[in-house]
C-alpha cells in the first residue's frame, strides 16, 4: 500500500467531530440567521447540550444564576461565545493528543488550536472581516492533519529536517517532499470528508500560503498571519521550529504593519492566563 | 519573570520562539532569574506594559536585575545568558520580532556596560532554557533535540 492509500485509510479511521459543527458553521456567519435558529442547532444535540451547559456555569465564566438551557446560555453569554464554546467542546477529543513527530506533548497541539483560532478572530475583528466564525473555525482546524501525518513525520523525521537545513525548503514543502503529501493538504481531506464548507477546506488547505496565488484570500492570509504569530510566540511550535515561510504580500493584503503584530501578539499575551483557563474548564 | 536564591529551585523557561529568554546569576551570592519577554518595546501600548510590564524588553529587563540584586547579587558579578529571538523564514526588517527583541536588549546592555557571557540567538529553532540556582548550570533545549549544557 502507498504511504497515500495507507494515510487515507487513517483518516477514515478518525472519529469524526459532532455533525452539529457543520450544521452551525452553515448559518454562523449568514447574517439572515438569528440568535434562535443558532441556539436550535445547539440544543438538538443532548451531549453537546450538556457539556457547553456545563463549562457556562463553571466558575470561569462566573454566572450569577446558572444558565438551564441553550437560549438561557446565550441570552446571557452572547452567541459568539456560545458558539465558540461548542466549537472548542467539539473539536478538543480530536486535538488533544500527543504528537511525538511533531514534538508536540500532550496537550500541546490543543493550546496551540485554540490560540491560533483567539488570534484569528483578533485578526479579523481588527481588519473587520466578515466571517468570523469561518476563520476562527478554520484556524482552531488547520493542523488537524498533523494528528494524522504525524506517525509518517517521525519515521522520517531525519530526511525532512535535512531538507530543512540543508535546502532551506520549509518543514511543509519537505514533508511533501519525502511522505508525498503535508499536513496542510491532509488536514483539507479531513475536512472535506467531515463535510465542513468548501471554504473551510480551501483555508485549511492554503493555511501556509505554500500557492502564493492564495494571498489574495483575505481569510486564508488572517489565518496564515495568525500561525505566524502563534510561532512567534512559541505556541505550537515543536521539532518542525519556525521552519514555516513568511510571506510579505499577504501582510501588504491584510494591511498589517509589524506595530499591527506587535499589538496583537501584546493583546493576546494579556489575555493568556484566561485562555489557560478556558483550555481547562473546555 | 521567575527569580530565586533557594539552592533547591531550577527556574526554567519554554519554548521561547521569537520571545528572548535573559538568564542571570549571581555565583557569589547563588542568586539568580529568568525572563521570558515577547515584543522590545512597550511604547507601543503603555497601559499593556503596566499591567504585564514583564511582556516587554525595555520594561521586564530593568525589573529582573532589580529583583535579583533584592537577593544581593551584583551587577559587575551577573553570568548573563541569553536565548531566543529565532524568526520564521524570510521574516526580515521591521517583522523580524525575534531579531529586534535582541537588539532591543543589546542596545540596553550597551548603554549599561553589561556584557553577555554566552548566547544562542536566531535561526529558526524553537528553545527552552533553565537555570539550576545551586550551581548556577545552565541547560539548554533546541526543537528536534535534547536538553545540553551551556
Amino acid at each position: 500500500m502507498s504511504t497515500i492509500q495507507e494515510l487515507i485509510k487513517e483518516i477514515k479511521n478518525l472519529k469524526p467531530v459532532p455533525a452539529v459543527i457543520s450544521q452551525l458553521l452553515e448559518i454562523v456567519d449568514n447574517s439572515d440567521s438569528s440568535m434562535a435558529d443558532i441556539a436550535n442547532i445547539i440544543q438538538y444535540d443532548p451531549v453537546v447540550t450538556a457539556s457547553v451547559l456545563r463549562t457556562c456555569n463553571s466558575a470561569f465564566f462566573g454566572l450569577k444564576t446558572p444558565a438551564e438551557s441553550i437560549k438561557d446560555a446565550v441570552s446571557m453569554m452572547g452567541i459568539d461565545q456560545i458558539v465558540e464554546i461548542v466549537l472548542l467542546k467539539s473539536t478538543y477529543k480530536s486535538l488533544s493528543t500527543s504528537q511525538n513527530g511533531y514534538g508536540l506533548h500532550e496537550g500541546a497541539m490543543w493550546k496551540y488550536s485554540v490560540s491560533s483560532a483567539i488570534i484569528a478572530k483578533q485578526i479579523a475583528k481588527k481588519f473587520n472581516m466578515q466571517n468570523k466564525n469561518t476563520i476562527f473555525t478554520s484556524a482552531l482546524l488547520k493542523d488537524i492533519g498533523k494528528t494524522v501525518l504525524d506517525r509518517f513525520v517521525q519515521d522520517s523525521f531525519e530526511k525532512i529536517s535535512s531538507l530543512v537545513v540543508h535546502e532551506n525548503l520549509s518543514f511543509s514543502a519537505a514533508e511533501k517532499k519525502i511522505i508525498g503529501i503535508d499536513h496542510a493538504e491532509l488536514g483539507a481531506m479531513i475536512a472535506k470528508m467531515w463535510k465542513f464548507s468548501p471554504r473551510m477546506v480551501k483555508i485549511i488547505r492554503h493555511h501556509h500560503l505554500g500557492d502564493i496565488s492564495m494571498v489574495k484570500d483575505k481569510e486564508i492570509a488572517a489565518v496564515y498571519l495568525a500561525d505566524c504569530i502563534c510561532m512567534m510566540i512559541g505556541i505550537g511550535v515543536g521539532a518542525d521550529g519556525l521552519a514555516y515561510r513568511f510571506n510579505y504580500e499577504a501582510m501588504k493584503e491584510l494591511g498589517v504593519a509589524s506595530d499591527d503584530i506587535s499589538l496583537i501578539i501584546a493583546e493576546f499575551a494579556q489575555n493568556m492566563s484566561a485562555v489557560e483557563e478556558l483550555l481547562k474548564v473546555v | 519573570m521567575k527569580v530565586s536564591n533557594i539552592p533547591g529551585d531550577d527556574l526554567v523557561t519554554y519554548s521561547l520562539g521569537s520571545c528572548i529568554g535573559l538568564v542571570i546569576y549571581d555565583p557569589v551570592v547563588k542568586a539568580g532569574g529568568i525572563l521570558h519577554y515577547m515584543l522590545p518595546d512597550s511604547t507601543i501600548d503603555r497601559e499593556k506594559a503596566q499591567n504585564n510590564p514583564f511582556m516587554f524588553a525595555d520594561t521586564g529587563i530593568p525589573r529582573l536585575f532589580k529583583s535579583v540584586y533584592s537577593f544581593g547579587a551584583k551587577k559587575q558579578r551577573m553570568n548573563i545568558y541569553i536565548a531566543g529571538g529565532a524568526g520564521i523564514l524570510d521574516q526580515k526588517g521591521f517583522f523580524n520580532i525575534g531579531k529586534r527583541n535582541y537588539m532591543a536588549l543589546k542596545k540596553m546592555f550597551f548603554k549599561n556596560n553589561v556584557l553577555i557571557r554566552k548566547q544562542n540567538i536566531g535561526g529558526n529553532v524553537n528553545r527552552t532554557i533553565r537555570i539550576y540556582i545551586s550551581t548556577g548550570d545552565i541547560f539548554l533545549k533546541t526543537s528536534g533535540s535534547r536538553e545540553k549544557k551551556v
